[in-house]
């Protein structure tokens, strides 16, 4: 929707005379005029077709190592000791480097483990399996410009209850953009639980929990400040895990609630706070 | 369809040639470099024209290749720029209305992040889906720059309290 200083900075915009570089002008015509002529038909299927597959064959390198031997699997991931979950492997990695375009990423799967487990392993699998399309469709769409994908994985927390995978993704075209998600599994139920899950059905945890944002969001680090009236609350899917004093700790994507200077912020919630609504 | 020829090339750059250069100017701080950038970017446009699959999207499109340009010199030359290095100035209350900035003036003492957005809103008039493919960034992302890219917007043209609810 268009406002009444919408339209006025627009009109500003148009009317204003914009100060160009006095050869400025000359220039952006000598390089064009320099140019070697050339005739580029408007795409075809046809042609569409070879450039993705130039790029798969010559620049993707898909490396599937599904049966590591004990060290290499050591060596690749952090290996839990306890719970049904035997331990985290990389499963498949990309890498991609063409001068201009680079991608690194490690798709993990959590090898033992009941059903919930397997859940986790399928959405990281499809959630990954994305990002990669999405990277090559933009390096098939802008040719010579710089992208980034570049996706890592943690175990964050295994006890003998609880099971926590981190997948932690920074895409890089003109700026960053840092994004994660964070698995959780509860070992004695084989479940995965969302934010939502751990509360007591009918309680106020959501109001708790987004008071508590709020309050740490107006109390900034120094010279930092948040998008507080972009906070709308905390969903019940909400990026969550435990640290190791037990703190729930609420992670949000570069961008959802600070300035791109901040990166991905989280908050840290005491304990105390949330405790007695817990199931 | 029109043939890609490098007579039509030559006429979309001509006809954006100022939307690049300002939007070069809001990710650069020098004139020298922006550009340096944008004759980069044509460089560049051209060598890889088949990979533009509509015509009709030649300006988001060249543009995505000069904001990716920019942002390559910049991490060349300054590793890591923090806002607060660039830190937006706000005039002081009580400035005379007869000295106030003009847009660009405005726009150019905005934060980087909202600087380039602000520009290709209002001045490049590309929605905010085409600035998203621009710049690299989420919708919402795109949203929350413009939104508060605005309300600076709004103080440093000294029109602060004005009431709206867009974007």
């Amino acid at each position: 929707m268009m406002d009444q200083f919408d339209e006025r900075i627009r009109r500003m915009a148009r009317e204003e005379a914009f100060p160009l570089p006095e050869d400025y002008a000359g220039r952006v015509f000598a390089t064009c005029a320099a140019l070697e002529e050339k005739i580029v038909k408007t795409k075809t299927h046809k042609t569409f077709g070879r450039a993705l597959i130039g790029v798969a064959a010559a620049l993707a390198v898909f490396v599937a190592v599904p049966n590591l031997s004990a060290p290499a699997a050591a060596a690749m991931a952090r290996i839990p000791v306890l719970g049904p979950i035997v331990e985290v492997i990389t499963f498949r990695r990309y890498t991609h480097d063409d001068g201009h375009a680079h991608a690194d990423v490690s798709v993990p799967e959590v090898q033992g483990g009941g059903s919930a487990a397997a859940s986790v392993n399928a959405d990281v699998q499809q959630y990954t399996d994305q990002l990669i399309g999405q990277f090559k469709a933009d390096c098939a769409q802008l040719g010579e410009a710089y992208e980034g994908l570049n996706v890592s994985y943690r175990t964050v927390t295994d006890t003998e209850d609880w099971f926590t995978l981190r997948v932690d993704a920074l895409e890089t075209q003109a700026s960053g953009y840092q994004f994660s998600k964070i698995y959780n599994i509860d070992k004695k139920t084989d479940q995965v639980v969302k934010l939502d899950g751990l509360f007591k059905a009918g309680s106020n945890w959501q109001a708790v929990l987004t008071d508590e944002v709020k309050r740490q969001m107006e109390h900034p680090p120094e010279g930092e400040t948040y998008f507080a009236e972009d906070f709308t609350g905390v969903a019940a899917d909400r990026n969550y895990y435990f640290d190791a004093d037990g703190n729930l700790v609420l992670a949000f994507d570069e961008y959802e609630v600070a300035p791109g200077s901040m990166g991905a912020v989280e908050f840290t919630i005491a304990k105390s706070v949330y405790q007695a609504l817990l199931k | 369809m029109p043939a890609m020829t490098r007579d039509w090339f030559s006429g979309q750059v001509v006809r954006c040639q100022t939307a690049l250069f300002r939007t070069a100017r809001t990710i650069l701080k020098s004139d020298q470099d922006a550009e340096d950038a944008v004759q980069e970017a044509i460089l560049s446009a051209y060598a890889s024209l088949a990979a533009l699959r509509e015509p009709e999207k030649f300006k988001p499109w060249i543009l995505r290749i000069l904001t990716n340009k920019c942002y390559d010199v910049c991490r060349k030359s300054h590793p890591s720029v923090a806002l607060s290095d660039v830190e937006e100035v706000i005039p002081a209350s009580g400035t005379d209305c007869t000295e106030r900035l003009s847009l660009w003036q405005a726009v150019e003492q905005l934060p980087p992040d909202f600087r380039t957005v602000i520009t290709l809103f209002y001045y490049e008039d590309l929605n905010i889906r085409q600035i998203g493919g621009v710049l690299g960034l989420s919708q919402a992302a795109v949203k929350t720059r413009l939104h508060r890219g605005r309300e600076r917007l709004k103080i440093l043209l000294g029109e602060e309290g004005t009431n709206d609810g867009s974007v």
